[in-house]
């Protein structure tokens, strides 16, 4: 669905590339989790899958990206955006309507989906997100949680294949953050979308992601299944990427020998790990 | 009413009107206002302004407009009794007189201000705004890149009047004294806040333009939009009421 060819991009003003020599291969249907410090090119990188670089802002754009066939470079953003839903990491500044209904219809209004179906896939945008209750609520009354589920189903009404969105839970509390990775994986299994996260929280990136791209320095430095990526604990550490805490634990019993290393995502799967110890 | 132009939600008839027809009509009661200076007309146009406030729930909210319009409204009103020499003279002055001419002239000038405002005030505060745009899209084929300007900039009010407000209390926190003086120092301290709200209200500008531009906003056409407005029975009669009352203003003087 999603392949990057040697990409490289350097923004106007920028001294030196954002991103260099980006080769992935997303398949379709796929989560994917990207991470990395700050600074190291996540949201540049997904700017390039969403065509808001080069449209956007402009730079030198090396090498190729191509979403669903479509070259990013020479498709017209509006074309590209029939494929690519994209929500941003601040999100108040997307909205461009006052009320929750009027914003979930906005992309459909302008992509020309036919009247009838407009009202179908409205509740059930709604209905994905869980907010179904807030359709006539306007924005500026919603907390930060129901705001980021509004801007993810205003998206998610133009049935996009692809989904990309950048840091969807910075302002979220954990259960909320929770609950949104909850409903993502859930539409996306169910639609079969390809989800693109960026997100400093690596232990939801480690639960729900299929596959995990840790970006330092404008490079991948890492882009495979989680349960691999976090193998590479220490290395990890050292570009101030902070794996989770069960897979923490494990790693620490394991270099004392009371276990043997294995990567763990999750806290059931380190309890399963310790389980095994203890048996 | 917690923010600018912030939609106020109701039944009343008002709500209900097509937004074209309620802001064709207020703007023609508006200029009904301006094409007569008969004060009993203008105090039967405040009076049904008060009415259809009353109608909509809006009363405390209109009063409010009124207080704000008397204020400003005096200053001409005073203006105008200084330089309006005419009736029976009351007071002399060395360029001429206040007479009560002048004070009819002056209350003239209050009420017809009051009389215009309340309309437009009303539709503004009953309708939403996305649904103005829309309806000025679909009815009267205004291009949407102008309407989407509107709606951007009224959406975009209360967000950066809570950037100001962070950034007065992130000052005040660090010792600014933003809560003593007058307006005078208070505007003095502003000052240097423009600079970093400008650099903030210009990204989040850009943040919504591209956001816009990712959902479609090139291709929108009048015929776009989920919603319909048809002008209905009520709308075609609140339209004739407008220009019924031109005409009176304009028969009247």
């Amino acid at each position: 669905m999603i392949e990057i060819t040697d990409f490289s991009f350097q923004y106007r003003e920028g001294g030196e590339p954002t991103v260099r020599d980006i080769n992935l291969s997303i398949p379709a249907g796929t989560f994917v989790g990207i991470t990395g410090p700050a600074g190291s090119g996540k949201s540049t990188l997904t700017y390039a899958m969403n065509g808001i670089v080069p449209h956007c802002y402009p730079g030198d754009f090396y090498g190729s990206v191509l979403v669903d066939g479509l070259d990013t470079c020479e498709t017209a953003l509006t074309d590209l955006s029939r494929a690519v839903g994209s929500v941003c990491q601040d999100v108040d500044s997307q909205f461009v309507t006052p009320v929750v209904e009027d914003e979930v219809l906005y992309g459909m209004e302008n992509f020309g989906v036919p009247r009838d179906e407009m009202e179908t896939r409205l509740e059930r945008a709604l209905a994905d997100m869980g907010i179904a209750d807030l359709r006539e609520r306007t924005i500026a009354s919603l907390s930060g949680g129901q705001k980021q589920k509004v801007a993810i189903a205003s998206v998610l009404a133009m049935e996009p294949k692809v989904l990309v969105l950048d840091e969807p839970t910075a302002e979220l509390d954990p259960a909320s953050s929770q609950s949104v990775f909850d409903l993502l994986v859930s539409y996306a299994r169910t639609h079969g979308t390809t989800v693109v996260v960026v997100e400093q929280k690596i232990a939801l990136l480690s639960r729900y992601a299929d596959m995990l791209v840790v970006v330092e320095g404008g490079r991948v430095r890492f882009a495979d299944e989680p349960r691999r990526v976090l193998a590479h604990a220490d290395e990890l550490l050292e570009i101030g990427v902070n794996c989770p805490r069960s897979t923490t634990l494990v790693n620490r019993l394991a270099d004392r020998g009371v276990c043997e290393r294995v990567a763990v995502r999750t806290v059931s799967e380190a309890c399963d790990a310790l389980e095994q110890v203890v048996a | 009413m917690s923010a600018f132009l912030e939609y106020v939600p109701g039944k009343s008839p008002l709500h209900r009107m097509n937004p074209v027809a309620k802001l064709g009509a207020a703007a023609l009661f508006a200029v009904a206002c301006f094409c007569t200076s008969s004060l009993v007309f203008l105090m039967a146009l405040l009076a049904a302004g008060l009415a259809l406030a009353a109608m909509c729930g809006m009363v405390r909210q209109t009063l409010g407009l009124v207080r704000a319009v008397l204020a400003f409204s005096l200053i001409l009103a005073v203006v105008q009794l200084l330089t309006t020499p005419a009736g029976v003279q009351l007071v002399q002055l060395p360029w001429g007189y206040i007479g009560t001419g002048s004070l009819i002239a002056a209350l003239t000038t209050i009420v017809r201000l009051a009389a215009a405002a309340i309309p437009l005030f009303l539709v503004f505060y009953v309708t939403k705004t996305n649904d103005l745009a829309n309806a000025a899209v679909k009815v009267l084929h205004v291009p949407y890149k102008y309407a989407f300007t509107f709606t951007s900039t009224v959406h975009f009010i209360p967000v950066f009047m809570n950037d100001m407000k962070g950034v007065m209390e992130a000052q005040t926190a660090r010792g600014v004294e933003f809560d003593r003086g007058g307006i005078v120092q208070k505007a003095r301290l502003m000052v240097p806040l423009c600079v970093p709200l400008l650099v903030s209200s210009v990204r989040k500008t850009n943040s919504a333009a591209i956001a816009a531009e990712v959902r479609g906003f090139n291709l929108r056409t009048a015929a776009s939009g989920y919603k319909e407005y048809p002008m209905r029975v009520l709308d075609a009669a609140a339209l004739a009421g407008g220009a019924l009352l031109v005409a009176l203003a304009v028969a009247l003087g």
